[in-house]
């Protein structure tokens, strides 16, 4: 009888979860089926939801609960809308990644306006006393307020179903999410609908938010929080379904609960196991239809094809007098060790990972979301190797970037089989399974990670700790390390694409169906590539730990993947350099920001504080308007002035043309 | 065989019959492409109001490409769409069903998800024209295979059923105007007499239809006029029984003059 | 000397060679064509076409289809199809437009898997083959839609197809250091494939930078390039007006004159100058297979084609 009390207990509270989970799933599932889009911005929603209701509920005073209940959601319904319409809107029609990767600079936007607006601090908010206490049933114990959340995630979820299904709007908005054009060739005006679908699916995301408040503390992280559990249950109930949503989210509240009090050792890991297997046995999900997916109107991947920017042998000089200049400039010049033993290294490093993801990502097209599986499983390894085994960096590195390329064989086995958006979200469950395994074991460190005892050499066995010999002027010899790797680790990209190898890669880029007809395994080489990737990512990581002093499972966290994208759009992708620059002028902007904290003016100073937030805006504007990239901004601007100034002769030529 | 002369202009029955009717929808000097690609190159049409036109010709030769320059889908990069007096050259596919342009795709795009009957709903939201709205019950009275099918899903029609739904689902809509994109296409030869019949019924309700066909049996059977494309050119103008007779026609453009 | 003499002579050499060494014939048939390529569009004339430029029908299959079957769920799309293609054939597959041509082809290349029947090349069982393994094999492939690597060069697009032929005999170092440049045998091939295809003063431009025939062109020499024993050829005319259809016909006819053609097409009207034997395909099931004459006489086919009409 106990058992089986403590056992409802735990579905109660799994279902609690799950319908949270369920509110968020069913708008992002929805915003995907009718737009293609996929928003990392909906856990973000989720979290305004909570925080206007804490305002809400403090200016309304008593009874502000249930005010913010019903305000909060609408307000951040607004805020849907205005994303919609200034920033998703103009990117209709491109390769659905350009809305993962808006998206995430959106996240970076909202999170620090949110820290802005109420600081860093968590609030608790206050339930309102009906919901307080609990109710007795058999002899146990339960809370009053998760009847209450599953209560109103039923209700809502209710009625966003019967809104589907009985209503004008709901059966447009479904035969729209099955096939767009042949609406509009009833003469519907589908695309008039989008800004109230994703008003809706933030709406959806905000109840939740409020819902949430009234369990845990109010937090800037609670986004993130949820984000990939949420993808997680739509991509298992199948993109687009409404249904796949609420089973996936309910399953998953319960199924994560569940595990936590009986199998402590699968907690965290369980979902993405779940989901790599569903996405192995059947890549729609449990309830997607393939043949639903639509007509497809995605775009490209905008890449730089060709020279880009100025010609090769122009580049190459360039490349080699930058090369030069690292190499010489902090022996002559007395620069500060900050900025050349360490933020210089972290560049080097980055530039690294950067060029690794825009092997698979720009050259054989497949977009992984989950590139610091390498990054993360190369700098454990190298740590691992240098307190256990033996203290040789060289070594260390060595087992790291074996290591890696095991893994992401595995991984690239595994994961390949599934194209598109499936891909990105498999590799992205990958990783998070290996962020979520650290914290389990000793010998990684758990939470804490390894710090102290980390000391590598330079010799096999023996000799001097590598952050300890110093040239002239302070600068370490890890720096030149560091800047022959990456110098290196371009070289041999360079070759890799050069060679048959690479011009295979290129080939599936521009069509894999061609390239296949031609007589070539795509999929092996696209594996290949994935595993050329992950030894290179996995370098980048032991550097980085080396530069650290230590790992951490923030080596593993998704938001890394994030920002390794960022600088590969920002730099450009399709061009071995563009990200490695994209990595450099990232890296700068953060540091200019995060040093305006100790400027003298306040506004300054705010903005030092709102540096993810500025560069997420930077990122917003570089995806909408130069989604080639840095490097692709001279020819632009170029092909910008070259229009001004002969407008008319464009047109003119345009008319002959057709004639 | 081949080497007979193409038919000259002279031969062509071209503007005698378009002196004298009511033209509803009207193409002149239609272009139109994909990217690099041009595939329609001149076309000049006529469908008057009433009749069953027929535009048939060989694979990719623009017969879709000119349907969806009517819809609107593709932009024209010269000519003009005239429908009922008015330039629609310009318009999107929801301003042109707007005006009473019906739109029945190839491989119909039933929505899958759908039962027959939301599939018809959405049609009735659609935005044709009002005045030649048929009601939901009339196009079950019509088909009575989709009446007996109303609750199952879009994946679970056969073709001809779906063909049925695809029609229906633009005349719930509002067309004055039908435009079909190979109505026969996959469909067993008594499937394809019930979706002639069912034009046949269309146009018997005031409704003008202008087909696309590469079935030319199916086409020549239904139509009143016929027009054969070429090279994104119409290459010939004519009714059916002068298309029939004249083999050289039938030869050259399209294939099956054995 | 006419083309046709030139073809004779080519296509009785592969004949002879063709089963132990397909790669050195087809280096010197690139070669010895080399000079005739440049002139395509006016080659034909209204006798040329006889099918006798091609080695005689000796019954010595390439590729043949046993029982071959696909049904999409209720519908059979292929239809207990057998083929059997000789050795040189210019074969054509004619029908009305679902009639189940393109799902056959797919079935060949191996896009799609059969629910019944195989496949067998040179006396080889590819059914289970993948479509990359086929083409190693020597089944090639054109599109129906232009589908070339538009992003690389002309050269690069060529070398690629070529380079596939050698791909598993390249040391580790070869395939993934060694420069695309240094292959001089595949590129020595490529070149000759460009040549031959009338695209060499092209190499240096970007694909997608071609016009729709160059496309073509570099389509035809993309399979050209992979050295196949069969072509299929899935609609090479599709959106061409009537006078550029016969000219990329007769383009094809003379660039791949010394392999076995496959080629679907939906006019009989086109293909019976060029063609040794046309199948004629309908509702998915062979209806008739024979001399183009023979084709063109028989009842059964006018009546697949003009349904009702022909009953008059």
């Amino acid at each position: 009888m106990a058992a089986a009390g403590a056992l409802f207990d735990q579905v109660l509270n799994g279902l609690t979860i799950g319908m949270v989970y369920v509110l968020l799933a069913a708008g992002l599932s929805i915003v995907f089926g009718v737009m293609d889009v996929i928003n990392f911005a909906h856990g973000e929603f989720f979290a305004l939801g909570a925080y206007f209701a804490l305002s809400v509920a403090i200016a309304t005073g008593p009874g502000g609960f249930w005010v913010a209940l019903l305000v909060a959601p609408l307000l951040v319904a607004v805020v849907g809308a205005g994303v919609e319409r200034f920033t998703v809107r103009p990117l209709y029609g491109r390769n659905p990644l350009y809305h993962i990767l808006l998206t995430f600079g959106l996240v970076l936007v909202i999170k620090d306006v949110v820290e802005l607006v109420w600081g860093p601090q968590p609030y608790q908010f206050a339930k309102p006393p009906v919901l307080r206490g609990t109710v007795e049933i058999l002899g146990y114990g339960y809370s009053v307020y998760s009847y209450f959340v599953v209560g109103v995630g039923l209700l809502i979820a209710v009625g966003t179903w019967l809104a589907l299904t009985r209503t004008k709007y709901g059966l447009i908005i479904r035969a729209g999410s099955m096939d767009r054009g042949m609406v509009r060739n009833l003469g519907i005006d589908v695309d008039r609908y989008y800004t109230l679908v994703f008003a809706f699916g933030a709406l959806l995301a905000a109840v939740g938010g409020v819902v949430i408040a009234g369990r845990q503390s109010v937090s800037p992280g609670m986004g993130d929080s949820v984000i990939i559990p949420a993808f997680i249950i739509v991509v298992l109930g199948g993109l687009g379904s409404f249904r796949g949503a609420v089973v996936g989210g309910l399953a998953v509240g319960v199924v994560q609960t569940l595990v936590r009090s009986y199998v402590p050792v699968l907690e965290g890991l369980v979902v993405f196991l779940l989901m790599i297997v569903v996405l192995l046995v059947r890549p729609q999900g449990l309830f997607g239809n393939p043949e639903w997916a639509g007509a497809d109107e995605g775009g490209d991947l905008l890449t730089v094809s060709g020279g880009g920017v100025f010609d090769s042998t122009l580049r190459r000089r360039a490349g080699a007098a930058l090369v030069a200049a690292f190499a010489v400039v902090p022996l002559l010049v007395g620069l500060p060790s900050y900025y050349v033993n360490t933020l210089a290294v972290s560049i080097f490093v980055w530039a690294l990972f950067a060029l690794s993801l825009d092997l698979v990502m720009g050259y054989a097209g497949l977009v992984s979301l989950g590139h610091v599986l390498f990054y993360g499983v190369g700098a454990y390894a190298t740590v691992l190797v240098v307190v256990n085994l033996v203290p040789s960096l060289w070594v260390a590195l060595a087992v790291a970037i074996a290591v890696c390329t095991a893994v992401a064989w595995v991984v690239g086995h595994l994961s390949i089989r599934v194209s598109g958006v499936y891909f990105s979200m498999i590799t992205l469950a990958f990783a998070e399974l290996f962020h979520s395994a650290v914290y389990k074991f000793g010998w990684t460190g758990g939470s804490d990670g390894i710090f102290g005892g980390f000391d590598p050499t330079y010799g096999l066995v023996g000799g001097p700790a590598v952050r300890s010999i110093e040239l002239v002027g302070d600068v370490e010899l890890f720096y030149y390390v560091a800047l022959a790797a990456a110098v290196g680790g371009y070289l041999l990209a360079r070759r890799l694409i050069r060679a048959p190898f690479g011009s295979v890669l290129q080939a599936i880029r521009e069509s894999e169906d061609r390239t296949a007809f031609v007589g070539y395994d795509v999929t092996a080489y696209k594996r290949r590539a994935f595993v050329v990737s992950g030894g290179l990512a996995g370098l980048a990581g032991g550097l980085s730990a080396t530069l650290t002093g230590g790992v951490a499972p923030e080596f593993l966290a998704w938001i890394l993947s994030g920002e390794v994208i960022v600088m590969t759009i920002l730099g450009g992708m399709g061009t071995l350099y563009g990200p490695m620059l994209g990595a450099g002028v990232y890296l700068v902007v953060k540091d200019v920001l995060l040093s305006l904290t100790n400027a003298g003016s306040p506004l300054l100073v705010a903005l030092g504080e709102f540096w993810q937030g500025a560069l997420g805006l930077l990122f917003v504007a570089f995806v909408i308007f130069v989604p080639e990239g840095l490097v692709s901004l001279p020819e632009t601007v170029a092909s910008r002035i070259d229009r001004r100034s002969g407008g008319g002769e464009t047109i003119a030529e345009d008319a002959e043309v057709s004639d | 065989m081949s080497d007979d002369d193409p038919p000259s202009d002279a031969a062509r029955p071209a503007d005698r019959a378009s002196a004298d009717v009511d033209p509803l929808l009207r193409l002149e000097n239609l272009r139109a492409g994909y990217g690099e690609t041009r595939v329609l190159d001149g076309v000049d049409m006529t469908v008057p109001r009433g009749e069953i036109v027929a535009l048939v010709g060989r694979n990719g030769v623009g017969k879709t490409t000119t349907l969806r320059s009517i819809m609107g889908e593709v932009r024209p990069t010269d000519g003009r769409v005239t429908y009922a007096g008015e330039d629609v050259t310009t318009l999107g596919p929801v301003e042109t069903v707007r005006r009473g342009i019906g739109f029945v795709p190839e491989e119909r795009r039933v929505f899958p998800g759908l039962t027959v009957e939301e599939n018809l709903t959405v049609g009735s939201y659609g935005g044709g024209d009002a005045a030649n709205r048929r009601s939901i019950e009339d196009v079950f009275d019509a088909f009575e295979n989709l009446d007996r099918r109303r609750d199952s899903r879009g994946t679970d029609l056969s073709g001809g059923e779906q063909q049925m739904l695809a029609v229906g689902r633009a005349l719930v809509a509002g067309a004055d105007l039908l435009l079909l994109d190979e109505p026969t296409e996959g469909l067993a030869p008594l499937i394809v007499e019930r979706v002639a019949d069912i034009v046949r019924e269309a146009n018997a309700d005031g409704v003008t239809v202008l087909l696309v066909e590469q079935n030319v049996a199916a086409a020549l059977d239904l139509a009143d006029r016929v027009y054969v494309l070429d090279g994104g050119r119409i290459v010939y103008e004519g009714t059916p029984e002068e298309l029939r007779a004249d083999e050289s026609v039938m030869d050259r453009y399209l294939g099956v003059g054995v | 000397m006419s083309t046709d003499d030139e073809r004779t002579t080519d296509a009785s050499t592969t004949n002879s060679t063709a089963t132990d060494s397909t790669t050195d014939a087809s280096t010197a048939d690139s070669t010895t064509d080399a000079s005739t390529t440049n002139s395509t569009t006016d080659v034909p004339t209204a006798d040329s076409g006889t099918p006798d430029g091609r080695p005689d029908l000796g019954g010595d299959p390439v590729l043949r289809t046993e029982g071959l079957t696909r049904r999409f769920g209720e519908l059979v799309a292929v239809d207990d199809v057998d083929l059997a293609v000789d050795r040189g054939e210019f074969r054509s597959v004619i029908g009305p437009n679902g009639a189940g041509k393109t799902t056959l082809f797919n079935l060949i290349s191996g896009a799609l898997s059969p629910s019944e029947g195989r496949v067998v090349l040179d006396g080889e069982d590819v059914t289970a083959l993948s479509p990359h393994e086929r083409v190693r094999r020597g089944i090639g492939r054109s599109f129906q839609i232009t589908n070339v690597f538009g992003g690389l060069s002309v050269e690069e697009n060529v070398r690629i197809a070529a380079r596939s032929t050698v791909e598993t005999d390249l040391s580790a170092w070869e395939r993934y250091l060694r420069s695309t440049d240094a292959f001089d045998e595949v590129n020595e091939r490529a070149a000759a494939t460009l040549e031959r295809v009338g695209l060499a003063d092209r190499a240096e431009e970007r694909a997608g930078a071609l016009s729709y025939g160059d496309r073509r062109r570099l389509e035809l020499g993309l399979v050209l390039a992979t050295d196949p024993q069969v072509v299929l050829l899935d609609e090479p005319t599709a959106g061409m007006s009537r006078e550029v259809t016969q000219s990329t016909i007769d383009l094809i006819d003379e660039v791949l004159a010394d392999r076995t053609l496959l080629l679907i097409e939906h006019d009989i009207d086109l293909v019976m100058r060029v063609s040794d034997r046309i199948t004629v395909l309908d509702r998915g099931s062979e209806l008739v297979t024979g001399t183009p004459d023979a084709v063109a006489a028989d009842p059964e086919v006018r009546k697949a084609y003009l349904g009702g009409v022909a009953d008059e």
